[in-house]
């Protein structure tokens, strides 16, 4: 081996100094170096063998799904199962179509027929069409889903060759207005998003149609107003969520922008994507609600306890403030009326860390919802809970949930206490038990916190009047980088009505509202989200059989009411 | 080129034409030829549109390959550095100018020509290591001081190409200075202190990266996550290898790629369709032939009597070695996806000749394997 070695140059102090054995251990090193390559390449050539091998000849874990869901499609006299809402409305259903293929071998000029198929459709490409018939395959498709009258306007062509194969359509009467829950199908018929992915099987092989938890009706509602409302703030988006109280089926969940189902291909990543269940959120202030049910109910506070919020809490580097600073002692209602982090801080740290993390567990607001969609986000939860964490998740922050969670989690905490797991499948929970988690001392506490946030809080423009309406405003300054941007907000309002018995919660975020003038440039949930809601519970309570109330009756006006003036002897909780 | 440069004291014109390895462009040969037919076979059967323009390609790049070969090496070993300073410019004006293909910036645009200069840089790259460990001592390579410039001239390209972004590209250019590294004989420590260093920046990377990029890491880990966005390609190609079987479906019946399921499948993703159709047994002999062309080069490169020669042979024989199994390696699933070719199979042009003009080094370095070079590049007699 011609190993051609210079001589080393090699000097100490200086001084060059002859080292006769120095050319060997090049060379040897030279040589034991090459092989060391040599040999993790072999092992690299070795590596992709071996997975060569392995794809092979073992079998692929989709390929057989795959073919037998086709097979189930192709099948004639089983159509895949139709979707309705909880009225029989239907959702999806499917079409008995026939897609037009060719075998272009025995087809007698495939010139000829491509020009009369191209005078037939005109919107397909005649290069294209002509090199599929000109090509050697036995199978080639031309067009999908021809209608009835196409497929008669083919066989009047005549071409020999050409011939039908039969397959179904997936038709969405509803369009856009449930394409985000519903999903759609590929080609094949196979379920690729959405409920249509969740039950995809289930649809394939059980000709009984699905009954969905929604309502179109009060979905159509829902949809509108938020679209008015993302139009009115020019808004980036917004979604929302109707959920009832006694079972946890969700009524109506709309997501906007978003797409037409029949076409999911042309439409945006952002228009395809469901804030309602796939987006997690840092949710702000409305999260307050939680930290008080979770004081009250562990017994760590009182109804009565007084909070310092007369300056900003310093913790570390971080500093909580008040975007509206009362700048005093805040007995609980007021630090939910007011909205006071600083309040709120304090709350959670008095319940004390593994508490209020016990709590806000049990509320599955740190697990992924269980609801059938296939577009679920998990939660954005801490690695490591410390006290810092507690006291911002405490206002919303720090803690990033799905509408989902927060609408159920509040069902819990303004009902009787029990999370009933969210569902968009009708009758799903009805034989179900769910754990209770809170005591009714404490949700009678949280319904009069609730609604004195509308009656005289931040949420006074939620009222529908009649409908004692309850809740709770959240204004999340979005996460930019390391920080927050305080002038993208998310603002939101999560609700519930009517107060004395809530039978349904609902949550609606805008995402990115911008100030107009009517609102004087607010654009926090008080003044972006609190008005659809009311627009929204007046539209649908008539619809759902709800009769307004005189909310100046007494057992109603006096039953809810929680006096939030600090009261003499409320004991001053300093955690700090 | 003048004439003069294929002068040399030695050898004459004809005396390197005879020296040019048969054996070894037939080799190369017999891959491309691979090639041809798996674009015949993209192409639906026929040869348009890119079996054919393949076929023009390859002959261009053989005559590219000669004429590089037939050059001597010491004119090479003069303009390595300046070769270096161009592509390293270009690779510049590309992040500043660059034509916007396919989401990230790689292409320039001379006179209608489209050119990658990154993947013109893993060549030049090597050139200029080889030549500046030509120069320096084995002494040299195991102290750190001497080690900044080469240091340096990896890794100014593969920040400028980090900038296109090309992750793929940069990595290989970083795994190919790396190899030069260790074959010129830099102290094994360093590369431990290298790697270590290296494991310990991967958080900072992460940051760093695009969202498209971590997607793609992390449906490499979960491909199931995502079966329908960024995973979808590597389901795809994972399903056609597998239904290849033993034998494959036979020549033009694939069904993954025809159905085109599989996107791209004329570029980056043609193994799949070779394993397809041509089943275990096709994509084994490809790998054998692949694995010869590289030990091809080792070995002419063990021949060499000059240290640049030998160096450079080493080299670009490990870049193929790169190309091949990150390729190879990303179809299967073994490694994340990156965009780089398979190549003389794929299609593509710069790809090609960028392929064949390195195996035209390789074959200088044959043809030239007796010369015995000074360390400043003038003829040893």
């Amino acid at each position: 081996m011609g190993f051609h070695i210079r001589k080393s140059r090699v000097t100490i102090h200086g001084q060059p100094v002859h080292q006769p054995d120095a050319p060997t251990s090049d060379i040897e090193m030279a040589r034991i170096r090459l092989i060391a390559v040599g040999l993790i390449f072999l092992c690299a050539w070795l590596v992709i063998a071996g997975r060569l091998g392995m794809l092979t000849f073992s079998e692929s874990p989709q390929k057989p799904a795959k073919t037998t869901s086709t097979q189930v499609v192709i099948k004639p006299g089983t159509p895949r199962a139709t979707i309705t809402d909880r009225n029989g409305q239907i959702l999806a259903t499917s079409l008995a179509t026939a897609s037009l293929f060719a075998d272009p071998r025995n087809l007698p000029d495939a010139d000829e027929a491509t020009t009369r198929l191209v005078e037939t459709f005109p919107d397909l490409d005649r290069d294209d069409v002509f090199k599929k018939l000109s090509g050697k395959q036995h199978f080639v498709w031309i067009k999908r889903n021809l209608t009835p009258r196409q497929q008669a306007d083919v066989l009047r062509l005549g071409i020999p060759g050409l011939d039908f194969q039969k397959e179904e359509r997936r038709v969405y009467p509803a369009g856009n207005l449930t394409a985000h829950i519903v999903g759609y199908t590929d080609i094949d018929g196979n379920g690729i998003a959405g409920i249509e992915k969740s039950f995809n099987d289930e649809l394939a092989t059980h000709p009984a149609p699905l009954r969905l938890s929604l309502d179109l009706r009060i979905q159509s509602i829902l949809h509108e107003e938020i679209r008015k409302t993302i139009k009115r703030f020019s808004a980036l988006g917004g979604s929302g969520l109707v959920l009832d109280t006694r079972n946890g089926e969700i009524i109506a969940m709309a997501s906007l922008p978003d797409f037409d189902p029949h076409d999911p291909g042309k439409a945006s990543d952002d228009a395809r994507f469901n804030r309602a269940s796939l987006g997690v959120y840092e949710m702000g202030s409305t999260f307050k609600m939680f930290t008080a049910a979770a004081a009250l109910e562990s017994g760590q506070a009182l109804p009565t306890d007084l909070y310092d919020a007369r300056k900003p809490l310093k913790v570390d580097r971080f500093t909580i403030r008040d975007s509206h600073p009362e700048s005093r002692w805040l007995s609980m209602p007021e630090v939910i009326m007011y909205s006071s982090n600083i309040g709120a801080a304090q709350i959670a740290l008095q319940t004390t860390t593994p508490i209020f993390r016990a709590y806000l567990e049990a509320l599955g607001l740190t697990q992924r919802a269980p609801v059938e969609l296939p577009e679920v986000g998990a939660p954005l939860v801490p690695s490591r809970w410390r006290d810092i964490n507690t006291m911002t998740i405490a206002f919303g922050h720090g803690l990033a949930v799905n509408p989902i969670q927060m609408a159920s989690a509040f069902s819990a905490v303004i009902t009787d206490g029990i999370l009933h797991a969210p569902t968009l499948v009708a009758g799903k929970n009805d034989n179900a038990t769910s754990p209770r988690i809170f005591s009714e001392k404490t949700v009678m506490t949280m319904r009069k916190i609730a609604r004195l946030v509308v009656s005289e809080g931040t949420g006074k423009q939620a009222a529908a009047e009649g409908y004692v309406v309850g809740g709770k405003t959240g204004t999340a300054e979005k996460a930019a980088g390391r920080g927050y941007n305080r002038k993208a907000n998310l603002s939101s309002f999560l609700s519930a009505f009517p107060m004395q018995d809530p039978r349904y919660v609902l949550l609606v975020s805008i995402d990115e509202p911008k100030g107009i003038p009517e609102t004087y440039g607010f654009t926090t949930g008080g003044w972006v989200a609190a008005p659809a809601i009311g627009e929204i519970i007046g539209r649908m309570a008539p619809l759902l059989g709800i009769r307004p109330f005189d909310e100046t009756a007494p057992e109603i006006a006096s039953g809810l009411y929680i006096d939030p003036a600090p009261t003499k002897g409320g004991r001053q909780i300093v955690v700090f | 080129m003048t004439p003069s440069i294929f002068r040399d004291p030695d050898l004459s014109l004809v005396e390197k034409l005879r020296h040019v390895s048969l054996s070894f462009l037939l080799l190369m040969t017999l891959v491309a030829c691979c090639g041809f037919l798996a674009l015949y076979s993209a192409g639906g059967g026929s040869f348009q549109p890119w079996a054919l323009r393949q076929v023009y390609r390859f002959l261009l790049g053989l005559l590219v390959l000669l004429g590089v070969s037939l050059v001597d090496i010491q004119f090479w070993l003069r303009m390595a550095y300046p070769l270096y300073g161009v592509t390293l410019f270009l690779l510049f004006v590309v992040d500043v100018f660059g034509h916007i293909g396919m989401g990230a910036q790689r292409w320039i645009s001379i006179g209608g020509f489209q050119l990658q200069p990154s993947e013109v840089m893993k060549i030049t790259l090597v050139l200029a290591l080889a030549r500046h460990f030509h120069a320096a001592t084995w002494e040299g390579a195991g102290r750190i001081k001497p080690l900044l410039l080469p240091a340096l001239l990896v890794l100014a390209p593969v920040a400028l190409v980090m900038k296109q972004p090309d992750l793929g590209t940069a990595i290989i250019l970083l795994a190919l200075g790396g190899v030069m590294f260790f074959l010129a004989g830099v102290r094994l420590w360093m590369f431990g202190a290298i790697l270590g260093l290296g494991a310990a920046s991967l958080p900072l990377a992460w940051r760093f990266m695009h969202d498209y990029q971590k997607k793609r890491v992390l449906t490499f880990i979960d491909p199931q996550s995502d079966p329908m966005g960024a995973g979808y390609h590597i389901l795809q190609s994972k399903i056609a290898l597998g239904s290849g079987g033993f034998f494959g479906k036979g020549f033009l019946n694939g069904t993954q790629s025809h159905l085109n399921f599989l996107p791209e499948k004329q570029t980056d993703f043609i193994f799949t369709l070779i394993a397809e159709e041509w089943g275990l047994l096709g994509c084994s002999i490809l790998l054998f032939l692949y694995a010869l062309v590289i030990a091809y080069c080792f070995l002419i490169g063990l021949r060499a009597r000059n240290h640049f020669g030998r160096l450079l042979s080493l080299g670009l024989g490990t870049n193929l070695f790169f190309y091949v199994f990150i390729n190879v390696g990303m179809v299967m699933g073994i490694l994340p996806v990156v965009g780089v070719p398979l190549p003389l199979i794929s299609y593509g042009g710069t790809a090609m000749l960028a392929v064949l003009w390195g195996m035209g080094y390789v074959m200088c370095v044959s043809i030239h394997r007796d010369v015995r070079l000074s360390r400043t590049g003038q003829f040893e007699d």
